[in-house]
């Protein structure tokens, strides 16, 4: 028997929500990199990080889907592949790389404390919901044109 | 063989030799009478023919031989120089210009039409020609002469070009004019078939750096002693060789040129980029550490990194006449085409500017040609009536200031109405009403609004407004800036200033608010130590008084930070430099100065227009350098 289509995805905690975001977009894992403050730009641009002599535009996932920092977090930076360019998205922690049946991800958009626009769909891992997120939707209002 | 690989080399040495045609035929036109700049162009267009045979291109060969027909019958006194002969070998260049970019190595159709009226020009005779100087008037789309019936055979030659051979000469060591020597071989050889690929170049031969030896191509079957005993003939000719030229060797001769692709030295230049990233930050590290060996190690690949990035730049220098040399043609055409007298004249042509901001830097300088020769210089009557010389001038100069090229688009033109510019900004709503005196820094930003045309009616050449906004746009992308100067009556200068190059800029850090911000070099004029005592309030605007000069000023930590942060009495002050324009940049401390290199990022939306770029400091960390063009 066939397995149905599974969906790869990396699962990372930001605050106390656990979010999703699939593999195929997902560039490279980095630590938390000190950050240059970008003026005049929204909050939710962390500022620019040094990587290996590249520089790199971090988005502050906390402030982006209005969740607190935990402090025990170690903090790490997710980096995504968006309209041809590459973001780095704040995370608080990155839990795992999965490989979900298709079957056990539901589109679902009402998340208790999260902008549905942000929410493309709802799966379940060990227990506990993750959300898949709307990437495009969630970088719109921040990166240019 | 397989010769698809030398096609980028045709087309680089086509269109520099079509560049020289376009040249030749300028003076030509200017003095008719002269003979030099038809030998000139005829031997270039005898260089496209032998190199396109060679290529298979036959339509370009085609073309380039018929072309050569005419002026080999001008040369010998059958035909006559005039107006309808220059537009017609001004069309044969245009042509030739479009065949050499089309020529992909399929076969390409030769412009038969062409071919037939450079035929039926260089047939007719002197007897039966109407001679130009009877009408001077003649329009140029007026049909050629009654022209002889052309044999079909005449529409076919150079198709089977004959083999090329290597040629390598040597004139004697102590004979004079060796460049002379050398032009007079390659004459002789030019009897005997094509010529090309001339070693080292035709314009090298005729420096004193040239030591007698030369290589060329001949496209001849004659035999080789015929040949060897021919161009021995001229005389100081130490030997004549047929074989290809030795590799390498050399060294410590005279220059020798290649081509490289500019994407190699792009890349090379971003690896030495990374590099100088690289050693800055070993630099630094080395500094913590106390190990006499490490910092003197380090010192020596500070040195070698620093020659090498020094040699990497110099070798994308190009000289700004690489650019220029189309302009002449374009005015030679604008003029005609507005009905004005127009001299163009370029200066400092030998100004190098790195490869990257040359390519991008023609279309604007077009634009503001095009603009001074609608806009500026008026027709000849209204000249004469306004007691000047019914001809007008351009000058195209450049000119190296600091860390800047400054390139000017000068006119001796009717200048521009500023009560007329004003009038209109006024009622588009571009100024304010309160304002009443339009002065050169608030004229440009004026004109460079898209779309803002003061011409009355819109002209082929320009009038849409376009110009000046896009000369605007192209020159600050480069990080330059576009000033304008002008007098009603007088005429009007276009100042495009850009940096030398864009990759590694020398920078100056400081600091605001606890954040490191880069200011490149080129545009600071001084520093100096913000005293509160010389501050004065200017129309509500602080400014500060240095050496009796009234300059507004911006606090760095206010323009970057929300937070109001105390001041003290005295701060380190940059002087920004623009122009004639400035502005005291005040920040909380200066870190000394660095070479840094502009990395590209990907911006977020609202990126403040005085942030200019980013780039990795010695210890690793990311900055922001400053536009200090946007802070003016």
């Amino acid at each position: 028997m066939a397995n149905p289509p599974a969906l790869h995805a990396v699962i990372f905690r930001i605050g106390e929500i656990i979010c999703a975001a699939p593999a195929g977009i997902v560039r490279e894992i980095l630590p938390r990199l000190p950050a240059t403050r970008i003026p005049g730009v929204p909050d939710a641009v962390e500022g620019l990080v040094n990587v290996r002599g590249s520089l790199l535009t971090v988005l502050d996932g906390h402030l982006l889907l209005e969740q607190p920092r935990r402090e025990a977090d170690e903090g790490a930076i997710v980096v995504l592949e968006v309209k041809g360019r590459s973001y780095g998205l704040g995370v608080g922690q990155v839990i795992d790389f999965l490989e979900v049946p298709a079957g056990s991800v539901v589109e679902r958009r009402d998340l208790p404390g999260v902008d549905p626009r942000l929410v493309k769909a709802v799966g379940l891992h060990a227990a506990q919901h993750f959300i898949l997120l709307d990437v495009d939707a969630l970088f719109a209002p921040i990166i240019g044109a | 063989m397989d010769l698809s690989k030398y096609a980028a080399l045709f087309l680089a040495e086509s269109r520099e030799h079509l560049n020289a045609c376009n040249g030749s035929l300028l003076e030509w036109e200017r003095a008719p009478t002269s003979l030099e700049p038809v030998d000139r162009l005829f031997r270039a267009i005898h260089t496209i023919k032998g190199m396109a045979a060679t290529m298979g291109y036959a339509g370009v060969a085609q073309l380039a031989h018929a072309a050569e027909n005419l002026l080999d019958a001008i040369r010998h006194n059958r035909v006559s120089a005039d107006p309808a002969i220059f537009q017609l070998l001004f069309r044969v260049v245009d042509t030739l210009g479009g065949a050499v970019e089309a020529a992909d190595g399929t076969e390409q159709a030769a412009d038969a039409d062409l071919i037939v009226e450079l035929d039926a020009a260089a047939l007719a005779s002197q007897g039966t020609r109407t001679r130009a100087e009877a009408n001077p008037e003649s329009d140029d789309s007026q049909a050629l002469p009654t022209s002889p019936p052309i044999p079909e055979s005449k529409l076919r030659r150079a198709t089977d070009a004959p083999r090329s051979r290597p040629v390598q000469v040597v004139i004697s060591r102590g004979a004079a004019m060796r460049g002379a020597r050398a032009a007079l071989v390659l004459r002789r050889a030019e009897a005997f078939g094509a010529v090309s690929g001339v070693q080292p170049p035709l314009a090298q031969l005729e420096r004193d750096e040239f030591d007698g030896r030369f290589f060329f191509r001949l496209q001849s079957e004659r035999p080789e002693q015929e040949i060897e005993a021919t161009l021995m003939a001229v005389g100081e000719v130490q030997s004549v060789q047929f074989k290809e030229p030795a590799l390498g060797g050399d060294a410590g001769g005279p220059r020798r040129q290649i081509r490289v692709d500019l994407r190699r030295l792009d890349a090379l230049m971003k690896q030495v980029g990374e590099l100088v990233v690289a050693k800055n930050r070993l630099a630094a590290l080395t500094a913590e550490a106390d190990d006499a060996a490490l910092i003197e190690l380090s010192g020596r690949i500070s040195r070698l990194v620093s020659s090498m990035q020094a040699e990497v730049l110099a070798s994308r220098m190009t000289p700004v006449g690489e650019v220029f040399e189309r302009f002449p043609r374009l005015a030679r055409d604008l003029s005609r085409e507005l009905g004005k007298q127009i001299r163009f004249d370029m200066e400092g042509e030998e100004i190098e500017l790195d490869r990257s901001i040359l390519d991008e830097i023609g279309d604007p300088l077009l634009h503001l040609i095009r603009n001074a020769a609608d806009h500026g210089i008026e027709p000849p009557d209204q000249r004469v009536a306004a007691g000047k010389s019914s001809e007008g001038r351009i000058l195209l100069s450049a000119a190296r200031e600091r860390n800047t090229v400054a390139l000017r688009v000068t006119d001796d033109g009717r200048g521009i109405d500023r009560a007329r510019i004003l009038a209109k900004a006024h009622r588009e709503g571009v100024a304010a009403d309160e304002v009443d005196t339009l002065t050169d820094d608030l004229l440009v930003r004026v004109l460079a609004r898209p779309g803002f045309s003061t011409a009355g009616t819109i002209s082929g050449v320009s009038g849409r407004g376009v110009g000046v906004d896009v000369a605007m746009t192209r020159v600050r992308a480069l990080g330059g800036t576009l000033e304008v100067r002008t007098e009603l009556g007088r005429g009007s200068t276009f100042l495009i200033r850009v940096p030398l190059t864009l990759a590694i800029v020398r920078a100056l850090l400081a600091e605001a608010g606890g954040e490191r911000y880069a200011v490149p070099l080129a545009y600071v004029a001084e520093t100096v130590e913000f005293d509160r005592r010389a501050v004065t309030s200017v129309r509500g605007r602080e400014t500060l008084v240095v050496r009796d000069q009234v300059i507004p000023t911006v606090h760095l930590q206010d323009l970057v930070s929300t937070r109001k942060a105390s001041r003290s009495a005295r701060q380190p002050t940059v002087i920004l430099e623009v122009g004639d324009r400035r502005t005291a940049l005040v920040v909380d401390a200066l870190l000394g100065q660095q070479d840094i290199v502009v990395e590209p990022f990907d911006a977020p939306r609202g990126l403040p227009p005085f942030i200019g770029g980013a780039t990795i400091l010695a210890d690793g960390k990311p900055a922001l350098i400053l536009d200090a063009a946007a802070l003016l």
